[in-house]
This record gives structure tokens, C-alpha cells and sequence, in this order.
């Protein structure tokens, strides 16, 4: 246990490790510059084009400039040359509001599909199941943007939900109860949009997984020794048709930073995937590199927590 | 529908059907069969005659779609499985009547201790406590020979091998002391010295707990060892039944001959092994009359007209063809 934790360890960190010379690479490769070096802007002189070139490190050898990046970044001390603010606290401050929207994303996502996966793959053919594919196969062919605008159309010409950043503007001088619950309404629409589609995604996925389990020989062993339904489906083909999903919880982990840019532009929501739309824009390297970094440490984190449950809920699974 | 009170399982014209593409697969095509207390009874037949599938209509764990049961009854005590409430039908399973499977590998659930799964069995049917149950799960692993029964309590199917996974599917069988325990080739997926000790632990099992068996095997030797009754099935259908005795000496239907034939037996040592030309038809396409017909060396023109009735030799000896009790009729009565 203990050694394949070492091993697992040293493994990921040598991946991180390429990880990060790749995604330094592949940024400072790609065509296009920062606007304050760019020769073609006219307000800037080469005279001071070439400070800045300095004083961002660019005259150096790319080795040296990833060396001193990183240097930075485990420092603290890392800028955005944007705004020359330190770039943690510029991704702190979007994780915090990307983190409502993921939370309740995600709860949503989750328990949704589990009872609605369940129940289709139970009364496979039956008209519950027939009608959530359909309703499944709608909601992932309908493209996110457009779904948008009629869940917009309807909810708030019709119900008055506000919606639009994360709060109404001048709501933070009203009652701290009021200030809340604007919050709350903020959150409504986005979150409902992002799991509507990880919702019809999972629970066809949770169906077939337990399909698949329904068939097995010990499904039919636990019916033969005259246990109810719910316990032949709930205890005997759940525990088995839910292995599975114990990878797929370690893996949105890295949904942490990730945040979407289409929901978070839709509804002007200041959160992750703008930050790092715009960074990438503007060829705000180190925010890009940081980002990035931190995706990959989130994404292999998420591969140790998987491989860990794994082992707790499979009894088959011993590391070593 | 029988009477008498000894009889345990009854089985009449059952057919089942599957519906799938193409034309209907008739898998069980009328067969009749009954089980007394503590009577072994053994169904014999090749690969894909039917004999799972009666024993899946039995225990009501068909597939439905796309299995249907077309005709047909089956009593358990008396009282009819088919029209029961899926309430009474749990009752049933595993208190009345318990299944061993055929694949000991993935009968197991594989997330659940052994001790959980046969102790789930117990209080599923009985009202005890959990420390009960694990004692009687120690005594059950004991009695079906499982060593270190405290330790193996806490192990998971992965851990076993394939013999003692199929003991404990017999562990947990017996765990509320069923009236009737069906057997699905229990020994076919492990190898032969295994096999023979399960055999002999079934038998000793019966004899110390008083149940019936149902032992379905494509093995004659196997039958030989344990059975009072045999039912030779063939392409859904019985083709000839009777004791055992009675059954190994004066086989009737060119079927069980041929089978017998196909037997190694000590005399037949150095010899080459018989085996019978063909194979059982689909039962989606079964040929018109005797489905044994294109394999069958007595065969007549009429057996590839008429399906053949069950022929009474007396004894309780039935003989699925009109072609040898003609036969062996017309010998008898010389004799007598
Ligand atoms: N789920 C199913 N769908 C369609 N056909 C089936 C199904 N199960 C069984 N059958 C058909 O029923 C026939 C009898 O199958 P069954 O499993 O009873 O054979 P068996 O006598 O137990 O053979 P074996 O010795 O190989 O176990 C087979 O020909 C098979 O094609
Ligand atoms: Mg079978």
C-alpha cells in the first residue's frame, strides 16, 4: 500500500513534470505575442519594446525562461502581464466564483443520473425508459448556446429570475438575506444549464452500466435465492454497476479549474474559463502556464483519489 | 394435476419459447417430469437440448422477454409456480426450492464476502439474528468441506478456486434446508477430480439433510453414480425415462443407446469411443417428425413424418419411438 503510494507519487510527479516543459513549449511556440512586445503596435517604441523584453525575460534562451517561470510560480511571485498582479490571486479570486457554479453543478449532475439511469436500465424498454432517451438524445444534440437563450426566454421573461453576472448590481447595500437569496437566483440558470447536459450523458452511461450488470450470473443467483427487487438491484447489481463510476469521480476533480467559457460568457459570470479565454487572447503567458500547471496537478491528484477508491470499493483491487 | 403427496415438483407439458429474429426457437417443446422427497432425479441430455431453460421456467428466472412460456404447468407441493404472486414465488426460491448454477466463476456476486452472501440467504428466509447466521454460515462451509471455515467466512469469490466456489454455491443452497435442490451441471466447469468430490458430497449432503435432488448433467457416467430416475432429453422434448437400473440395462431409444455407446467403460478399454454423427438441431429449426431422426441409425420413413408418441414399456419405462417398441413389443410377446 504504502510502496504503491511512492511509486505513485514519483510516477506523477515525473509526468507533471513533462507536463509542464510540453504546455511551456507549445505556448511559447505558438504564433502571436503580447501586446506591449508586439513590434507591430504603434504605441510602444523598440526602445521600449525591448525592456520589456527584459525585464519579462524574453531575451533569455527558452531553457532559461522555463526555469525562471517555474522558479515563480513555486515562489509566489509569479505576474500577470496583464496587470501585473500576482497571478495566484487573480485565479484564486475566479476559483471562488467558479466554485458555486461547480458545486452545484456537480451535485446536480450526480444525483440526477444515478435514479434516473437506475430506473431506465430496471424497466429496460418500458415507457420511462423510452422517454428519457428521447429526452437524453435531445438535451446532448441541442447545442449549449441555444438551449441558453430558451431557458433565458423562459425563465426569466416568465418567472423573473434574475440573471446576468452573480449578482444584481447595487444588491450588495440591501438585507444580507436579500443579498443571499440574489445570489442564489444568480446561480440558478447556469448550473441548471451546465449539468443538463452531464446529466443526459451520465445517466445513459449509468443505464448501460447497469444493464450490463443485470445480465450477469450473480444477478440471477441473487434472484434465485428469493430476494426482493430492490435488493437484487439496489445491493447485488448497483455495487458492481457503480465501479466504474469510482474513476469518474476522481476525474472531476480537475472540473475545479476548468469552469465553461460558453456558460460564463452567456450569462457575463466572472469565473475560471473566462480568465483563461481572455489569457490565452491576450498571450498572458504566465496565467496560461498557471492554469495549466495546476489543471495537471488536479488531473493527476484525481487519478491517485480514483486509484485509491478503487481499491476501497473493489474488493478484487489490491495495489502493491 | 398429481395427487399424491410425496411428489415435490411436477413438471407438465411445459414449453417455452423464444422470440427473437427469425422463426421461434421452441427450447422446451412438452416435457413432463416429477420429483418425489428425497428422490435423485437425473435429466441427461447434449449441449443446448433445454435442460437450463427448464430449470430456469422452474425457479421462474427466465428471461422474459425474450423467453415465454407457451403451455404447460409446473407444481411445487402442490401448488402451482406459474400462478403465483411474485411474493409467494420468492418464498419459494431458496427456501423450497434452492439452484446450484453451472458456472461456479460468476455465480458469486464479486463484491461480497462469501459468509455476507450464504448469510444473506438465511435471513432473507428466516427471522435470526446476524451472530446466528454466522454460525450456521460456519457450519454450512464446514459441512460442505471447506477448510478453515472462520477464516474463509471473511473471503471475497476472487479468493476461492473454482471448486470451492461451487461448495459454497451448495453452502448456500442448503442454508434453509430446501425441499428440492436443482443441480445445473455443477461439476461440467471444473475438472475431473473435483468433480467427483462434489458428486460425492452431494450425495452425502442428501442423505444427512432429506432433500430431492434435480441433477441435470450430459453425463451418463455421472448418472450412474447418483440417480434413481433418469429423463433422457432431446431437442426440447423427453425422449425416453425410467430408473436407473432399468434404464442403463434395456435403453430403448436409439438416442440413449447411442449415448451409452459413447460411454468409456472399462471394457471398452483400448477401444476406440463411439460418438454420434451430428448434432442436436437449433430449436429454431428442428426437423419435421422425430427430431432425432437424421442421426438416427433405425430410422424409418415414417420418422421423418410423424413426431413420435411416448410408448409405455411397462415399469414406469417410457420410450420416445414407435420404431423399437414395435420391435421389442413383438419380442416380448414370443417370450411370453
Ligand atoms: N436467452 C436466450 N435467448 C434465446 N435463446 C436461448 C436463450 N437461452 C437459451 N436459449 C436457447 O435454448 C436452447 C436450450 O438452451 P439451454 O441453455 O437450456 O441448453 P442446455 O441443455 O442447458 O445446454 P448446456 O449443456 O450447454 O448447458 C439453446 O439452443 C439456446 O439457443
Ligand atoms: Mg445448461
Amino acid at each position: 500500500m504504502l510502496s504503491f503510494l511512492g511509486r505513485s507519487l514519483i510516477q506523477k510527479l515525473v509526468t507533471l513534470f513533462f507536463v509542464s516543459v510540453v504546455s511551456f513549449l507549445v505556448i511559447k511556440l505558438a504564433p502571436g505575442q503580447p501586446s506591449q512586445i508586439d513590434p507591430l503596435n504603434p504605441k510602444f517604441t523598440p526602445e521600449i519594446v525591448e525592456r520589456i523584453r527584459k525585464v519579462y525575460h524574453l531575451d533569455q534562451p527558452l531553457h532559461v525562461q522555463y526555469l525562471l517561470y517555474y522558479k515563480d510560480l513555486f515562489t509566489g511571485k509569479v505576474v500577470s502581464w496583464r496587470d501585473e498582479r500576482p497571478v495566484l490571486g487573480k485565479i484564486w479570486e475566479r476559483f471562488l466564483n467558479s466554485l458555486p457554479l461547480f458545486i452545484v453543478g456537480t451535485l446536480l449532475t450526480w444525483t440526477f443520473s444515478f435514479p434516473v439511469g437506475i430506473r431506465s436500465a430496471i424497466h429496460r424498454d418500458g415507457w420511462y425508459d423510452k422517454s428519457t432517451t428521447l429526452i437524453s438524445y435531445f438535451l446532448i444534440s441541442i447545442p449549449g448556446f441555444f438551449f441558453a437563450y430558451i431557458l433565458i426566454i423562459l425563465v426569466v421573461t416568465k418567472l423573473n429570475v434574475p440573471v446576468i453576472d452573480m449578482q444584481t448590481f447595487g444588491v450588495t447595500s440591501a438585507s444580507p438575506l436579500v443579498h443571499f437569496m440574489d445570489r442564489l437566483w444568480h446561480l440558478v440558470l447556469p448550473s441548471v444549464l451546465g449539468a443538463t447536459g452531464g446529466i443526459a450523458v451520465l445517466s445513459r452511461y449509468v443505464r448501460s452500466q447497469m444493464l450490463e450488470i443485470i445480465g450477469q450470473d450473480y444477478v440471477r443467483t441473487a434472484k434465485a435465492k428469493g430476494l426482493d427487487e430492490d435488493r437484487v438491484y439496489y445491493r447485488h447489481a448497483l455495487r458492481n454497476a457503480l465501479l466504474p463510476f469510482v474513476t469518474m469521480f476522481g476525474m472531476i476533480l480537475p472540473g475545479l479549474i476548468g469552469g465553461s467559457v460558453i456558460i460564463e460568457s452567456i450569462f457575463s459570470w466572472p469565473g475560471m474559463g473566462r480568465l483563461a479565454y481572455e489569457a490565452i487572447l491576450g498571450r498572458d503567458y504566465p496565467v496560461i502556464l498557471t492554469i495549466n500547471f495546476i489543471s495537471a496537478v488536479l488531473v493527476l491528484a484525481g487519478t491517485l483519489v480514483s486509484d485509491l477508491l478503487y481499491m476501497v470499493v473493489d474488493p478484487r483491487i489490491r495495489l502493491e | 394435476m398429481q395427487t399424491s403427496n410425496d411428489i415435490v415438483l411436477s413438471v407438465e407439458n411445459l414449453q417455452v419459447h423464444f422470440h427473437g429474429e427469425g422463426p421461434v426457437a421452441k427450447a422446451v417443446d412438452g416435457i413432463d417430469y416429477q420429483i418425489r422427497g428425497q428422490q435423485t432425479v437425473c435429466i441427461v441430455g447434449e449441449s443446448g437440448c433445454g435442460k437450463t431453460v427448464t430449470a430456469l421456467a422452474v425457479m421462474g428466472l427466465l428471461p422474459q422477454p425474450p423467453a415465454q412460456i407457451a403451455a404447460g404447468a409446473i407444481y411445487f407441493r402442490g401448488q402451482s409456480l406459474l400462478e403465483m404472486s411474485p411474493a409467494e414465488l420468492r418464498a419459494v426460491r431458496g427456501r423450497g426450492i434452492a439452484m446450484v448454477f453451472q458456472e461456479p466463476m460468476t455465480s458469486l456476486n464479486p463484491v461480497f464476502t462469501i459468509g455476507d452472501q450464504i448469510s444473506e440467504m438465511i435471513r432473507t428466509h428466516e427471522p435470526v439474528s446476524a451472530s446466528d447466521a454466522a454460525r450456521r454460515v460456519l457450519q454450512l462451509l464446514d459441512d460442505v468441506g471447506i477448510p478453515d471455515p472462520a477464516r474463509r467466512i471473511k473471503d471475497y469469490p476472487h479468493q476461492l478456486s473454482g471448486g470451492q466456489r461451487q461448495r459454497v454455491m451448495i453452502a448456500m443452497a442448503l442454508a434453509c434446508e430446501p425441499d428440492l435442490i436443482i443441480a445445473d451441471e455443477p461439476t461440467t466447469a471444473l475438472d475431473v477430480t473435483v468433480q467427483a468430490q462434489i458428486l460425492k458430497l452431494l450425495r452425502d449432503l442428501q442423505a444427512r439433510k432429506k432433500m430431492a435432488i434435480q441433477y441435470i448433467t450430459h453425463d451418463l457416467g455421472v448418472v450412474a453414480a447418483i440417480a434413481d430416475q433418469v429423463y433422457v432429453m432431446y431437442a426440447g422434448v423427453i425422449a425416453e425415462q425410467g430408473t436407473t437400473d432399468h434404464i442403463f440395462k434395456n435403453a430403448a431409444h436409439p438416442y440413449t443407446r447411442a449415448l451409452l455407446a459413447a460411454l468409456p467403460t472399462r471394457n471398452k478399454r483400448g477401444l476406440r469411443l463411439y460418438s454420434i454423427p451430428g448434432s442436436v438441431p437449433h430449436p429454431a429449426y428442428k426437423p419435421k417428425g422425430c427430431p432425432f431422426h437424421p442421426r438416427c441409425e433405425l430410422r424409418q420413413p415414417s420418422c421423418m413424418e410423424d413426431f413420435p408418441q411416448l410408448c409405455d414399456f411397462g415399469k414406469g419405462h417410457l420410450v420416445r419411438c414407435p420404431i423399437t417398441f414395435a420391435d421389442r413389443g413383438a419380442g416380448k410377446q414370443r417370450l411370453t
